[in-house]
């Protein structure tokens, strides 16, 4: 599988470990893949997990050179509701 | 131009909201806010809107700061007697250096107004906003509490949404809290990361909002169509 493109988020830290991924997923089709290198610990359990409650699938990770590679295919971009304001 | 590394370090956390991330930022970049008014409910409003990333605050204002004014977070006490709006600018400067914060001016040509006033001043405002065809907020204080009326392109006009307020000004936390809620309202409609946005009025009682959807009043002008 071929990413449609490719992001080394592995010297940054959250919150801008999970931001960066997302504005690269912004630039995506839905279906396309984006790889993502990323380091141990803390990007490595937050980041497929707010990819995956976004909507997008983790479709694989796996070891890599001074961290991990993460495949995530884009999913449907989805609309936040306008906020209620009810108490 | 695509956001450079700083601002997303700047955005990070904004970045993250549900709806947010780089194209309603990028909208709010681009964006020219006139805020018309000063006081405790202008200077949250301009707090949060210099935060958030408007690209161009254009600062509305003719009256000096008085005593009161202190409660609104930009005017601090020793500053009575002079011009709110300069004052406001001194205060915006260091909040986010991506922030352009001036006075507004004739031909400074907004693409967005936010409406911190009551009474005359209020409606003068939201019907030059409406003429302008550009999206705007108004925000209310009265006595316990007050209101936001968020007009969205298309959406009832402020005129169609007034209710006769008491004309006593809110305590300053719920001042701060409208004006806050006034300038939330104005960057979803900016950023375009809630939509649809529909035209609203947001009541706050006892520091309880309550928000109910505007309703055209039959003959009023903004139902016409624009000429242009």
């Amino acid at each position: 599988m071929t990413p449609s493109g490719r992001l080394d988020i592995r010297p940054f830290a959250c919150p801008l470990t999970w931001v960066k991924t997302r504005i690269a997923l912004e630039g995506l089709r839905q279906g396309e893949v984006l790889e993502v290198l990323l380091a141990d610990g803390e990007p490595l359990e937050n980041v497929p997990r707010s990819a995956a409650l976004e909507g997008h699938a983790v479709l694989s990770r796996e070891p890599a050179p001074g961290g991990w590679r993460l495949l995530l295919r884009k999913g449907q971009v989805r609309h936040a509701p306008a906020p209620s304001w009810e108490a | 131009m695509p956001l450079s590394d700083a601002e997303v370090e700047r955005y990070a956390r904004q970045l993250l909201l549900p709806g947010w991330g780089k194209v309603p930022q990028d909208f709010v970049r681009v964006s020219r806010v006139q805020v018309v008014g000063g006081g405790p409910v202008a200077g949250p409003a301009l707090a949060y809107l210099a935060a958030a990333g408007v690209g161009t605050i254009l600062v509305d204002d003719a009256a000096d700061a008085a005593a009161e004014d202190a409660a609104g977070w930009l005017w601090p006490p020793d500053r009575v007697g002079q011009p709110r709006s300069s004052v406001a600018l001194e205060s915006l400067r260091g909040a986010n250096r991506f922030a352009k914060v001036r006075l507004h001016a004739t031909g400074a040509d907004p693409t967005a107004a936010l409406v911190c006033a009551s009474g005359a001043t209020a409606r003068e405002a939201a019907e030059r906003a409406r003429t302008a065809g550009i999206p705007h907020v108004v925000a209310e204080g009265d006595g316990d509490g007050g209101s936001v009326v968020v007009v969205p392109p298309g959406a009832p006009c402020f005129a169609c949404a007034f209710r006769v307020g008491t004309g006593i000004p809110p305590p300053p936390a719920t001042a701060a809290a409208l004006g806050a809620l006034a300038a939330a309202e104005l960057l979803m409609i900016l950023s375009g990361a809630s939509l649809p946005m529909e035209g609203r009025r947001i009541e706050l009682v006892r520091g309880h909002p309550q928000s109910r959807p505007t309703t055209r009043q039959p003959g009023c002008a903004c139902g016409a169509p624009r000429v242009v």
